[in-house]
């Protein structure tokens, strides 16, 4: 009955972590270039609809993901062009992405609301999906899982090992020294924040079209928000970042298991998990490192050549 | 425990009602113009869809125009503005469609004593203008529960509720108690999602239940993605608010409907005839009045189940059956209700635990 619990709550943890890891791997790339894009929730609210909206009408959720991902990177090109390009503050305008992601998501898809759509399942990976205890675990996962911990690894090597990775962190730090040397900081920070916007958008797709197969109004419910901790959790690594995943999304699991199984335990402070992780993920680190912050010391900072010093 | 008082107070004094003196009579000033408020957009799928369809209903029986405005949140200055805003166009009669309007209801119906106000919502404010009305819920999830008795095999229900409160409390014990009424053995696992609204957690509540061996599913909820879980799997579920049958037409055994035109048609055809009077302690009434129903219950439901809701439901509007009449008791095995006597609505309002039988917790007030 226990081993029971323990492995239903393993295997449907990564399901969970999934949105998270997405939408955290996408904010780490725009912040690492030195750009802050609190619309997180508003662009993962676009992928969700559009994926259910293509896989809809296509019946294709594979052809969805990446017409999710495009919408996504429509969003966050708009706060580019607004952030790096026009320079409005970061904070203001990832804020209004939240609106915008919201305000459009309930118009336009009005009309599919509730109905369902082709997603994906889990799948079954013959013998191993079969072996005891690890196989359900492991491998009995929606492709998605996979492929997000696929991007994990591919965003670690394009930011910590490739020479654009390294431009791009460079911008992050000191865009005017990168300017010096050559580097197109307004064209790195806005390629950083259109691909950040594609991953949140295929985050989003995924609570559509892998977590409940159906679109409705303000489904992310609050998650793009867990997102932004994560990314401050995850110290701005890849790595870092499916520990944290894993752990919110083993808490999130946890909770309608926990009252399944009919344990004796106060479901409101249960509830409160995500949010209590949350906290003790952003207070937790600057007690460990004190002063010294992992943040990108450019971020929330725009640049314009003409200001340089 | 200050949640558990006040519902006390409420209900008594909702039983001094018969006593209470009778108000005169509401008089509309010129030809009627109403509108409604709505919590939601008007496909959300649940409860403002159901008041969506009471208003078209309406609109159709008495020949008016009912226009109204989606999104209003629960924020008094919103209300309060959206209500100005009618008002001012010479509306005269407003409909209300959340708890969370109450406060908000009566204030305006003390600004505009020339405007008729109502309000869908549990025990709330009421006036010689405003009138709260809602339904004995339970009663049609208790029906629910006897479908639900006869199709589970594994004898183990299920139920998802949003937060423990007593109006979705007595809902769920109300489901398990009709459940029982086919076999006392049956148990229901009873799971909160803390939200009125997620269809990743309300999914995830589905197959958790589905972990522990429950075949029959009543969703308090409103999205599908409940009645997906239990299609896939070859299981059966029950809906809430509207009929959800199209949604997973395998599993989807039937719905428990609200038909708020009930209320509307004859309130606010009393209204436009100057003989509307506000109950001075609402409007809360049954399933005798049609407010709802399960309905439709799908074809490949026994025959069985169907006489057996057929005869509860006569009973109940004779008056002979009451979903919660003694002997009841508590999940813990204390009595609530002893033999011969049926759950006062003192009772109902401060319904915070599980019935015998359930499996799960109800955070202790």
């Amino acid at each position: 009955m226990a081993a029971d619990f323990v492995q239903n709550w393993l295997a449907t943890t990564p399901g969970f972590a999934t949105p998270f890891l997405l939408g955290a791997l996408g904010l780490m790339i725009n912040e690492r270039a030195g750009v802050l894009n609190l619309g997180c929730e508003g662009m993962m609210l676009v992928g969700a609809m559009t994926g259910a909206v293509v896989s809809f009408h296509t019946g294709l959720a594979g052809a969805a993901i990446p017409v999710a991902m495009l919408a996504g990177a429509l969003v966050a090109l708009v706060f580019g062009i607004a952030v790096v390009v026009f320079r409005t503050d970061q904070v203001l305008t990832g804020l209004i992405v939240v609106a915008l992601g919201d305000g459009l998501t309930g118009v336009i898809g009005r009309p599919y609301m509730f109905e369902k759509v082709a997603g994906f399942r889990d799948l079954d990976l013959g013998p191993l999906s079969d072996i005891p205890w690890l196989g359900p675990i492991l491998f009995q996962q929606d492709i998605l899982v996979y492929a997000a911990a696929a991007l994990a690894v591919l965003v670690w090597w394009g930011l910590d090992r490739s020479d654009a990775g390294l431009r791009l962190r460079a911008v992050g730090e000191d865009p005017a020294t990168a300017d010096i040397a050559g580097v197109n900081v307004q064209l790195f920070r806005l390629s950083a924040v259109v691909l950040g916007g594609a991953l949140c958008g295929m985050a989003g797709a995924y609570l559509s079209l892998a977590s409940s197969f159906v679109w409705t109004e303000h489904m992310v419910g609050g998650r793009g928000w867990i997102v932004i901790a994560l990314v401050i959790f995850s110290g701005w690594r890849p790595g870092r970042a499916v520990v944290g995943a894993l752990i919110f999304g083993g808490a999130e699991a946890l909770i309608p298991r926990i009252q399944a199984m009919g344990f004796d335990v106060p479901i409101y402070l249960v509830g409160m998990l995500p949010y209590v992780l949350t906290l003790a993920v952003l207070i937790v680190p600057t007690i460990l490192r004190g002063e010294r912050s992992p943040a990108p010391s450019g971020l929330l900072l725009n640049y314009l050549r003409q200001d340089r010093r | 425990m200050w949640k558990w008082f006040a519902g006390a107070v409420a209900a008594v004094a909702m039983s001094a009602l018969a006593v209470s003196g009778a108000q005169a009579a509401f008089k509309l000033d010129g030809e009627p113009k109403i509108a409604m408020l709505q919590l939601a957009t008007v496909n959300d799928g649940g409860w403002s869809e159901a008041l969506e369809y009471a208003r078209a209903k309406t609109e159709e029986a008495l020949g008016v125009e009912i226009a109204y405005t989606e999104n209003v949140p629960e924020d008094n200055s919103e209300i309060l503005r959206t209500i100005d805003l009618y008002v001012s166009r010479g509306y005269n009669v407003i409909i209300g469609t959340s708890w969370g309007y109450g406060d908000a209801f009566l204030e305006a119906a003390t600004k505009y004593p020339e405007v008729a106000f109502v309000n869908c919502a549990g025990e709330t404010n009421n006036s010689v203008n405003l009138e709260s009305f809602y339904a004995r819920s339970y009663q049609g999830w208790y029906l629910a529960g006897i479908v639900a008795g006869h199709l589970t095999q594994s004898k183990k229900i299920g139920s998802i509720g949003g937060y423990p409160l007593s109006v979705v409390n007595w809902d769920l014990n109300g489901f398990l108690r009709g459940a029982q009424s086919v076999d006392p053995a049956i148990e229901m696992v009873g799971v909160f999602v803390n939200t009125w609204y997620d269809p990743v957690k309300e999914t995830q509540a589905a197959e958790a239940l589905l972990e522990q061996g429950v075949d029959v599913l009543g969703s308090n909820m409103s999205t599908p993605g409940p009645h997906l879980s239990f299609q896939d799997q070859g299981k059966w579920s029950v809906g809430f608010q509207i009929d959800v049958s199209d949604q997973a037409p395998d599993a989807v055994a039937t719905s428990m409907i609200y038909k708020w035109e009930a209320y509307l048609i004859p309130t606010i055809s009393a209204i436009i005839d100057g003989t509307w009077e506000p109950g001075e302690w609402g409007w809360w009434e049954g399933i005798d009045t049609g407010l709802f129903d399960v309905d439709p219950i799908a074809s490949w439901v026994p025959a069985a189940a169907v006489a057996d809701v057929d005869a509860a439901r006569a009973a109940m509007i004779a008056g002979t059956l009451d979903p919660f009449q003694g002997p009841l008791h508590r999940q813990d095995g204390t009595l609530a209700v002893a033999e011969g006597e049926v759950l006062s609505d003192d009772g109902l309002w401060g319904m915070t635990y599980f019935i015998q039988g359930a499996i799960g917790t109800m955070p202790a007030e």
